[in-house]
């Protein structure tokens, strides 16, 4: 095919507004996919994005149109993630196209990540083709949404296809559009290669896969590659691209998306963002890769299972080979031995690797409460980055400590204005703006302390708006603040893995709080056990969790052996996902709940 | 017939008159052809399968066994006759809303010698709870209509921890308990079971707290009045325990019969279908679990650590041929170091052990 009837493009949108369900039409009605194989959001082909209707990886599929012209096209589509936490996976889908189709829900209009991915889109020079989806619904305002994304955004909406994707209403007007608003790839065939690396994933048999956009020249089963910022070379065995089964090819040429496997087995060979280029005649410059995105949260995992550590290291490595984003490095903890460090985009995220590898690899894990990364200025006039509040020096070395913020972005209409701000407001923010910006909706600006949004800020966000409000965010920097170190003591213990920061005028009632969860969490055992909140080594608030009295079975006849020693064991299972720190056992719970509760719980 | 057969035997009785609104075990509403039919069954099923005549023990329970009218009951202690004749205890359990004195006569002729009979409690207001509809003066007449036809040996069954019971209602139900002069008492402490009716209507039990004290108080008081604790939950006055409950804690063989039941014979258990019309269709129908050495290990232990005796270590390796602190020395010693279990000449729990022998049972459990 040449390069002319090319066209590599991704779908943009805020989450729920129907991205992937147009992913799957465009499937269907360019007959990529019989109707047979076809099943609902065919591109979140992990079993998590299913179960949670989202999208977390992106997917890159390879299809065949005939315009009305009759002549035939070759689309390459890469969905995206449509949550906040994954806008790092957004940037590198959008690196390898040319144009963004822009899904906006007809019945919620124009959300923050609408604005945040329109905003990366328009960074990378994409074409944008805008599209008002859920046109079928009797809530349906597709004028309006047309006006609102006219006056927010500045895109010409005049003829902005008004689809349903769940119906295909008018999906050909988009399939049309593709054709003749996105350009084709350009890029000179006779080049030396350059081939970016826009994910990669392992596979036990084949090593690891790359996906990558072919920019310049070509990539040919049988070439000598070699990866630019790593130097590592290999020859090309197998080259391919998705439809969305692995269809394979001899070669891909300029423009293209497709994968390569050159039985690479060091994971660490291969990075996302290298460009790849041929061995024999090197391109003398690589593409530019994408802004690295750090971790903004980390927290420690460790296996249940002491013995399993090293199959944690070996998943974590995987893991990574598709997740470029997520880091890691080992540490110890006196309460639960020998983990890692984990650096991750956001809560979602963090969730969505914990639950990977307890399902992929089989693990069995305990995750500490997510921190975010404080600067610690010492008296001796050098700086310490802590990600890891049990690390935190103690106060007398301390002469100020900073810590992260963030400009929240929260798009939101009238009605909700009061509570949303008192949330804000209650997590420390700083009220900076608010506009209207279209008829009953407006923006409102604020600048609050990462930590105090990391946790369940989204979903309060949700719950106290009844969903309609939005929110983006990014980091602006640090700020000094009021900020200690407070321990949780168990039985006299300190107990590191529970250790939090927190500003020193929530203390007391942080303290407090998390004491009296801790005493609900932690299951009686035969002695009392004290639980203290500390600061500084000063008892703050303290409760403690009476001593079991009373666990036997009432009946245990002839005929209840069976039944009651299924119970027992029922019993002793439930407690392998506990750990035992000292003469106490803490159930896996407990280690998030220092930031799961509320001051005024 | 072997000597290695069992020397127990249970047999239930899967009808009801009325559901109790904490009961899971297998009942039906009782029907005259209903009830017919597994009579009929139950002698198919005595028919089909070789018990040894020389019985220790037999138990029929239920459901409610007296449910039966007169002449369904006399058939069914006459299909038991040839296995009675050399008993040392013969247990019925009985329910006084349906007892009259004809039935009691039928139960005596048939050699039945001990009575275990539901009293719960004498507050009427958990009774309506519980849908039980006797009193407490109907629990002692129906002690006297027995004493006074010969089955003298009597126990009663009670209930604590009941959703809206108060201590003071449930010394008031002990003492009146006690007053009646029976031989031996049960007392449990209410589990609320998925498909009952305390499940479905979302009655919670009392917290922890109240129920320790409760069972803390039961504990220290009855033995005053010359009961003593031999189990978890049992009291008896001197030489009076169950036998065949305590051939269960001692994790011996026996046999089950009838729709409902489960029996244990060597390293083979089953049990009987639940569903009264599978059981009529086939009643030599059994569901088997072959035990592994390990399984009755810990089944032994789970038995006999229930008894105040506890475990003779002499039994274990009869069994099994293995020492018991081969298998498991280890977490034994563990378990006298916190202060669970102790050992002289037998292997028992100490008194804080048994209230919480779940937590116990755990550290035998493979890990």
């Amino acid at each position: 095919m040449d390069q002319k009837h090319i066209r590599n493009f991704c779908i943009i949108a805020h989450i729920d507004h129907g991205k992937s369900t147009l992913a799957d039409r465009i499937l269907e009605m360019t007959d990529t996919v019989k109707e047979r194989d076809m099943k609902s959001q065919l591109l979140d082909d992990m079993d998590l994005e299913r179960e949670r209707g989202i999208t977390i990886k992106l997917n890159a599929v390879q299809l065949s149109y005939h315009d009305k012209n009759g002549e035939e096209y070759l689309f390459n589509l890469i969905d995206t993630p449509g949550h906040v936490d994954f806008s790092y996976e957004v940037s590198r889908s959008l690196a390898a196209c040319e144009g963004a189709v822009l899904v906006v829900d007809s019945t919620q209009g124009v959300q923050a990540q609408t604005l945040a991915n329109t905003y990366l889109a328009l960074d990378n020079n994409l074409e944008i083709v805008p599209v008002i989806n859920k046109c079928d619904m009797n809530n349906s305002q597709p004028e309006r949404v047309k006006n609102e994304i006219e006056n927010i955004i500045g895109l010409d909406c005049s003829d902005a296809p008004e689809i349903s994707a769940r119906s295909g209403l008018n999906v050909d007007q988009v399939l049309e559009q593709i054709v003749s608003k996105i350009p084709a790839p350009s890029g000179d065939e006779n080049a030396p290669l350059q081939a970016l690396v826009f994910d990669s994933f392992y596979d036990s048999y084949r090593g690891v896969i790359a996906l990558v956009r072919v920019r310049q020249g070509s990539l040919s089963v049988g070439d000598k590659i070699r990866f630019m910022a790593t130097g590592a070379e290999y020859e090309v065995l197998e080259a391919g691209i998705r439809n969305p089964k692995e269809v394979p090819v001899k070669t891909l040429g300029c423009g293209d998306v497709g994968w390569f496997a050159a039985s690479i087995k060091s994971i660490r060979d291969i990075q996302v963002g290298d460009t790849v280029t041929s061995a024999s005649r090197p391109a003398s410059q690589p593409l530019e890769g994408y802004r690295h995105m750090n971790p903004m949260v980390y927290c420690g995992l460790y296996p249940s299972d002491a013995a399993r550590y090293e199959d944690l290291r070996e998943a974590l490595d995987k893991l990574q080979l598709n997740d470029a984003s997520l880091q890691y490095e080992p540490e110890t903890s006196q309460a639960l031995g020998f983990g890692f460090r984990c650096g991750f985009l956001g809560l979602l995220h963090m969730d969505v690797v914990q639950e990977r590898l307890e399902r992929e690899y089989n693990l069995d894990l305990i995750a500490t409460a997510p921190s975010v990364i404080y600067r610690v200025y010492l008296t001796d006039g050098t700086m310490a980055e802590v990600d890891n509040p049990a690390k935190m020096p103690e106060a007398v070395r301390i002469r100020y400590v900073e810590e992260p913020y963030v400009k929240a972005e929260i798009m939101l209409p009238d009605a909700y204005i009061g509570a949303v701000m008192e949330l804000c407001q209650n997590k420390r923010g700083i009220y900076k703006s608010m506009d209207v910006i279209d008829t009953g909706r407006n923006m409102l600006v604020y600048e609050l302390p990462l930590s105090s949004i990391i946790y369940d800020f989204f979903d309060k966000l949700k719950s106290c708006s009844k969903g309609y409000a939005s929110l983006d965010y990014e980091l602006i920097g640090y700020r000094k603040d009021e900020l200690v170190r407070m321990d949780i003591l168990l039985n006299g213990e300190m107990v590191d893995a529970l250790s939090v920061i927190v500003h020193r005028s929530d203390a007391y009632s942080r303290g407090s709080a998390i004491t009296i969860k801790l005493k609900q969490l932690i299951p009686k055992q035969q002695f009392e056990i004290p639980v203290q909140a500390a600061v500084g080594g000063k008892v703050i608030a303290r409760t403690n969790i009476k001593s079991l009295r009373k666990n036997v079975l009432a009946k245990c006849y002839g005929g209840d052996i069976s039944r009651k020693k299924k119970l027992l064991e029922k019993q002793k299972e439930g407690k392998k996902r506990m750990k035992a720190v000292g003469s106490v056992v803490i159930p896996q719970e407990a280690f998030m709940s220092v930031l799961s509760v509320d001051e005024d719980e | 017939m072997k000597m290695s057969d069992p020397q127990y035997l249970y047999l239930h009785v899967p009808f009801c008159r009325t559901i109790c609104a904490y009961c899971d075990f297998c009942h039906t509403v009782y029907s005259q052809k209903a009830s017919r039919l597994w009579l009929e069954a139950l002698q198919r099923e005595f028919g089909g399968r070789s018990v040894r005549r020389n019985l220790k023990t037999i138990y029929i329970g239920g459901g409610t066994p007296v449910c039966l009218p007169s002449a369904q009951l006399e058939q069914l202690l006459s299909l038991l006759d040839p296995y009675a004749g050399e008993l040392t205890e013969y247990t019925v359990e009985i329910n006084p809303e349906v007892m009259t004195e004809e039935k009691v006569k039928i139960l005596a002729a048939h050699g039945v010698s001990r009575a275990s009979i539901g009293y719960q409690t004498d507050d009427l207001n958990l009774l309506k709870l519980m849908n039980r509809h006797h009193s407490a003066d109907d629990i002692e007449e129906c002690m006297h209509m027995l004493r006074r036809n010969g089955i003298s040996n009597i126990s009663l069954d009670l209930m604590y921890s009941l959703p809206s019971q108060t201590m003071e209602s449930l010394q008031g139900a002990v003492r009146r308990a006690v007053m009646m002069e029976p031989d031996h008492l049960s007392l449990y402490s209410l589990q609320i079971e998925e498909n009952t009716l305390f499940a479905k209507k979302g009655y919670q039990p009392l917290d922890e707290d109240t129920e320790a004290d409760m069972y803390e108080w039961i504990c220290s008081t009855l033995p005053k009045y010359g009961f003593e604790q031999y189990e978890i939950s049992n009291f008896a006055r001197k030489s009076k325990q169950s036998v065949h409950n305590t051939a269960y804690w001692h994790y011996e063989d026996f046999y089950g019969f009838s729709c409902g039941a489960s029996g244990k014979e060597g390293n083979r258990r089953y049990d009987k279908p639940k569903n009264l019309k599978e059981y009529c269709d086939n009643p030599l129908k059994e569901y088997t679990v072959h035990l592994e050495q390990s399984d009755m290990m810990f089944e032994m232990i789970m038995m006999n650590l229930r008894l105040r005796e506890g475990l003779e270590p002499q039994r274990f390796l009869d069994r099994f041929g293995v020492p018991l602190a081969d298998v498991y020395g280890s977490r034994i010693s563990s378990l006298i170091d916190r202060g669970l279990l102790e050992f002289s000449g037998s292997l028992k729990c100490t008194e804080y052990g048994s209230r919480i022998l779940n937590s116990v049972l755990e550290e035998f459990l493979p890990d």
